[in-house]
């Protein structure tokens, strides 16, 4: 075993030991094994809504799920990635970094002959491992939950469309892993090391849509887009400023594309470049931090 | 008494001196001005569109005319107050979280205790501070979003604006004490201060995002961009008359809203600024006699958090739970 996949190994193994971020991911694992039944329950309830309509002669237009695909189900998991997943990565990308200033074993391993970018590389690798197991877990729940409620063994096609949706969650959650090392690296308290990346998590999640967009900070947890503001003047200027850096609108899109959702148009290339940015931009970040920052003394 | 007027008075002078806490209300503060600006745009947006339709028809030869969007200034602190419910709780929190860490983190804790304390003055002390201060910093806030209707919505306000946005600010004080007092007793009960801090903010996580998300998500209407019943073109009166019959499924759906205090916080406060439609321009009395359920839980969650931070700020509790 070599020096670095040592240091994956034990980043993996402390992950898994740590009860808080365990917390989380139940929550997180709970909540991707429910979506499918709230899916589910939401679908049974339209089609009663609109049979009743029909039955009162109130509408003469056609069932709106009509063509609906088994994918429907796991419209709602996009919602938990975007904010139990995203919190998930922060938690357990802080606990990496502030465990060694806590123990103090970052000065014992800079002590020796380390190349503390491929130290921190290695570290974030194991936690990036960490996350596509929790993804690949995960992913295998939600396939054999919306198996149950659709009363069929989902195809393959659908089955790898879940499959690269979850690919995407990996995409989406590294860059806040990375952003939680960072924090838990140049804070000087345990409680700003959390707080910092959970406060730049609710400003792009949060804030910058509604920039763009006019769209209310709650309906941002209906899988269901609101309609846009008008594509001029003022949201037409901070659109094109703001949409780029919404990184949860910019995972909700390409979603929705990757689950078939009718409502969804448009490509993928731009948002999963978008993404792409964040992350690479954030873990090179972690890798050029310096020797100094990684021994200063915690105030808390 | 005296003992905690002293450290209430010491939890002040600290709050008051913390440029971290300091930044997060300027952020706060940021966040409901740029919702302003955003919905004031859009109500421009809407009435600029409305005289387009009203050229197009004109051009058209027809005489036909259409009601014109109408601005009700509180309408306007829809985003507002969704970032108070959702961003201002994840600091109130924080600030919980803090006031119990940083006596751990410096080792006063202990020194504290050697005084003759009364078994609830400490906490007794910490909790008037919290009050006082999210008192004072949600009437900051306040005002910042009186003058941001005034002067970036350009909305005239009436007598009457000024005591619902009193009371929505009474609701929010309130909101923000009990998430505040939550987050103390769980790190007053927690082993290691960042396990309190964690802790808390699981459970902000289910009762201000996850729980509402289930609800929202149920509602037949938000399957459907723009509305189920604005796609099958059924109107407002005959929704009424079709969810006649799904009373068992609304009703469930509302119990799980219901165990959410901030939806109840959501409720009022909605209620009281005419962002909920039913509510808008009602007399006080009567959206009291349609809320008041919301209230009252929203009081028994304060009650219920006042009482535990209480009972786990005593010396007994923290000392032994100190690392």
């Amino acid at each position: 075993m070599t020096r670095w996949s040592a240091v994956i190994v034990q980043e993996l193994l402390c992950t898994v030991r740590e009860r808080l971020p365990q917390l989380l991911l139940a929550v997180f694992v709970g909540m991707i094994a429910a979506s499918a039944f709230i899916g589910s329950s939401a679908r049974s309830s339209v089609t009663g809504v609109y049979q009743e309509a029909l039955r009162q002669g109130l509408t003469t237009v056609a069932n709106p799920f009509d063509s609906f695909s088994p994918l429907y189900y796991a419209r709602n998991t996009v919602i938990y990635i975007v904010l139990i997943g995203a919190l998930l990565a922060i938690v357990i990308g802080v606990r990496s970094t502030l465990r060694d200033r806590q123990a103090r074993t970052a000065d014992l391993i800079l002590s020796r002959d380390v190349n503390l970018s491929f130290y921190l590389g290695s570290k974030l690798a194991g936690l990036a491992l960490f996350v596509l197991l929790v993804l690949a877990v995960s992913a295998m729940i939600n396939i054999g939950c919306i198996s149950i409620v659709a009363g069929h063994v989902l195809s393959v096609g659908d089955s790898a469309r879940i499959a690269a949706l979850y690919a995407l969650a990996g995409l989406f959650m590294l860059p806040f892993v990375a952003l939680g090392m960072i924090t838990g690296i140049r804070s000087s308290s345990a409680t700003s090391a959390l707080l910092t990346p959970i406060v730049i998590w609710s400003v792009v999640i949060f804030i910058l849509p509604l920039l763009g967009t006019a769209a209310h900070p709650v309906s941002l947890l209906n899988p269901v887009s609101a309609p846009p503001a008008s594509g001029n003047g003022f949201f037409a200027a901070t659109s094109s400023l703001v949409d780029p850096l919404s990184l949860g609108e910019q995972f909700k899109h390409v979603a929705a594309l990757m689950l078939a959702d009718p409502q969804a148009t448009g490509t993928m290339a731009g948002s999963i470049m978008a993404l792409a940015v964040f992350a690479v931009a954030v873990c090179t970040a972690v890798a050029m931090t310096g020797r100094k920052r990684m021994r200063r003394m915690l105030h808390d | 008494m005296t003992e905690m007027l002293t450290l209430a008075k010491k939890e002040i002078t600290e709050l008051r001196r913390n440029r971290l806490l300091i930044l997060l209300f300027g952020f706060l503060a940021l966040a409901v001005i740029l919702s302003v600006v955003v919905a004031s745009a859009d109500f421009r947006l809407k009435i600029a569109d409305y005289h387009h339709y009203l050229d197009a028809l004109k051009a058209a030869g027809s005489t036909a005319t259409a009601p014109a969007p109408q601005l009700f200034p509180l309408q306007l602190l829809r985003g507002g107050m969704e970032y108070l419910e959702i961003i201002g709780s994840l600091f109130a929190v924080v600030l919980g979280t803090s006031m119990i860490t940083k006596e751990k983190g410096r080792g006063t804790l202990a020194l504290i205790f050697t005084r003759p304390l009364g078994r609830f003055a400490f906490a007794g002390g910490k909790i008037l501070a919290l009050s006082l201060v999210w008192a004072a910093t949600v009437g900051a806030l306040f005002l910042v979003i009186v003058a941001s209707l005034l002067f970036v919505g350009n909305a005239p306000l009436q007598g009457s604006d000024y005591l619902r946005l009193a009371l929505a600010g009474a609701h929010t004080t309130g909101y923000l004490i009990m998430w505040s007092l939550l987050a103390m007793t769980l790190t007053a009960l927690a082993r290691r201060a960042g396990t309190g801090l964690i802790l808390a903010l699981v459970l902000w996580l289910v009762v201000v995002l996850i729980i509402p998300q289930i609800g929202d998500t149920m509602d037949p209407d938000n399957q459907i961009p723009g509305g189920l019943f604005a796609s099958l073109q059924v109107d407002k009166s005959h929704e009424q008359a079709v969810m006649a019959h799904f009373t068992g499924y609304e009703t469930t759906r509302d119990l799980i809203e219901q165990t959410s205090v901030t939806k109840q916080y959501e409720r009022a406060t909605f209620a009281y600024l005419g962002i909920k439609n039913e509510y808008n321009q009602q007399p006080l009395a009567s959206i009291w006699a349609g809320t008041f359920n919301n209230t009252l839980w929203l009081l028994a969650a304060l009650a219920t958090s006042v009482s535990t931070a209480l009972l786990s700020g005593t010396k007994k509790t923290i000392l032994r739970k100190a690392p």
